[in-house]
């Protein structure tokens, strides 16, 4: 079988999703089947420990069902609206309690080295693309940084303990790297 | 800093998710009321967003997904009417659609975040049928790993009648009558090996059906009682 084009993709997935708009619970269980490994993992990326990343996982798709109707395919591919709910819920919770310090469990920063993301995975599209390039025009560290911030949900003191800085230098390098990245990427 | 500047810093470290859940819980309100943060942090979203491809994926338990049925299930149906088949037709023919929707975008993840992984070890293919009575009502989710043919599976909604059994079916033209795999009265996930004798394409081709039994199942080896759920076999790569 020939595998689809992403256009196709997101177009099959965007009429399932208005079809659970209007609250069809085999289009939702289709794109339930689709698209569940694929938040779990990001989810669990962020929350590390899978009863809570599972709790998360279900509130996700409770919201996807009760908000389908919000979702705009102009506005964003129908992966990008779902990630984002996901990634919102997910650094909620990750934020909301003190998280386990790392002394607790010395495996968090293991799991958190980013090593085994497929980053070059992301130069699939012209977007991954792009981003990419911008990426790999800020210093080295600072690239790893917004990585590992994105995709393992480190916070402003994790990453203080990485790097071995202060809160506030981490900051002023977040801000700076993101406002390079903002120029590289505007249109 | 100008205003512009820290509002989109602000929508920047939202997005990245370094913000504290004080700041979190005010972006979120920020966004509302104003437009020009909304956009920002929907530029960023939008931007960053590829940074999910690198992300592997994992499969979510099993009963995840009951879970969510339960919770966006207000009154639970009960699976009892055998007389109820909704236009199983319709619905079958639905889901074929549906089928080809579900198999090409897992397949499509599957290119995305996969291809290093697929390389060296081929990862097994997966089959999934949702057996159903109509959109409203999945009953049993049923997993098939064409690789060694184990089958699971999952009851999602359905209860039993006292006195009744259900019975899993696999149907396709190839087969002439339905064959039995067999009661699925347990409450909890099962594995079995019954697609063992069944080619690959028969499966991947097949829909399975669950007719309603006299305890213990069917007397005659074909199905007595009136089918009940039905769905069609999906690919989840190929």
């Amino acid at each position: 079988m020939e595998l689809p084009s992403p256009m196709q993709t997101s177009q099959e997935i965007s009429t399932l999703l208005a079809s659970v708009a209007r609250k069809d619970r085999a289009a939702f269980a289709a794109v339930y089947q689709a698209t569940s490994a694929k938040l779990y993992g990001i989810v669990l990326r962020i929350l590390k420990r899978r009863d809570i990343a599972d709790e998360v996982l279900q509130e996700v798709y409770v919201k996807i069902w009760e908000r389908a109707a919000d979702f705009d395919p102009k506005m964003a591919s129908p992966i990008t609206w779902m990630a984002t709910i996901a990634r919102n819920r997910a650094l909620d919770e990750v934020r909301r309690k003190k998280p386990d310090s790392i002394e607790d469990h010395p495996e968090i920063l293991n799991v958190a080295s980013g090593e085994d993301l497929a980053i070059d995975e992301i130069l699939k599209g012209e977007d991954g693309k792009r981003l990419y390039d911008c990426l790999s025009h800020l210093e080295p560290d600072r690239a790893q940084m917004i990585v590992l911030a994105y995709c393992e949900g480190l916070s402003r003191d994790d990453l203080g303990a990485r790097y071995g800085q202060p809160v506030n230098t981490i900051k002023t390098w977040l801000r700076r790297s993101l406002q390079q990245l903002r120029t590289c990427l505007s249109p | 800093m100008t205003g512009a500047d820290d509002i989109d810093g602000l929508a920047a470290e939202y997005v990245l998710g370094t913000l504290d859940a004080a700041e979190r819980a005010a972006m979120s309100a920020r966004r509302q009321r104003e437009p020009q943060l909304d956009a920002a942090i929907s530029f960023w979203e939008r931007r960053l967003a590829p940074l999910n491809e690198a992300i592997p994926q994992v499969a979510a338990p099993l009963s995840t997904w009951q879970k969510v049925e339960a919770r966006i299930t207000r009154a639970p149906h009960s699976a009892n009417g055998s007389a109820e088949i909704i236009d199983l037709k319709r619905r079958l023919s639905l889901w074929r659609t549906s089928a080809i929707a579900a198999s090409a975008i897992a397949a499509s993840f599957i290119l995305a975040v996969g291809v290093r992984e697929l390389t060296p070890q081929p990862k097994p293919k997966n089959l999934v049928a949702v057996l159903q009575k109509d959109a409203a009502s999945p009953a049993f989710l049923v997993t098939v790993n064409i690789e060694d043919r184990l089958m699971t599976v999952q009851p999602v909604a359905a209860k039993r009648e006292a006195g009744k059994s259900y019975e899993l079916w696999i149907v396709h033209d190839s087969l002439g009558s339905p064959k039995s795999l067999g009661v699925i009265d347990d409450a909890s996930a099962m594995q079995r090996p019954t697609l063992a004798a069944y080619k690959r394409d028969v499966i991947e081709g097949a829909t399975l059906a669950v007719s309603l039994e006299p305890e213990g199942g069917s007397p005659t080896g074909a199905p007595t009682g009136p089918v009940v759920f039905a769905g069609k076999m999906i690919g989840t790569s190929n």
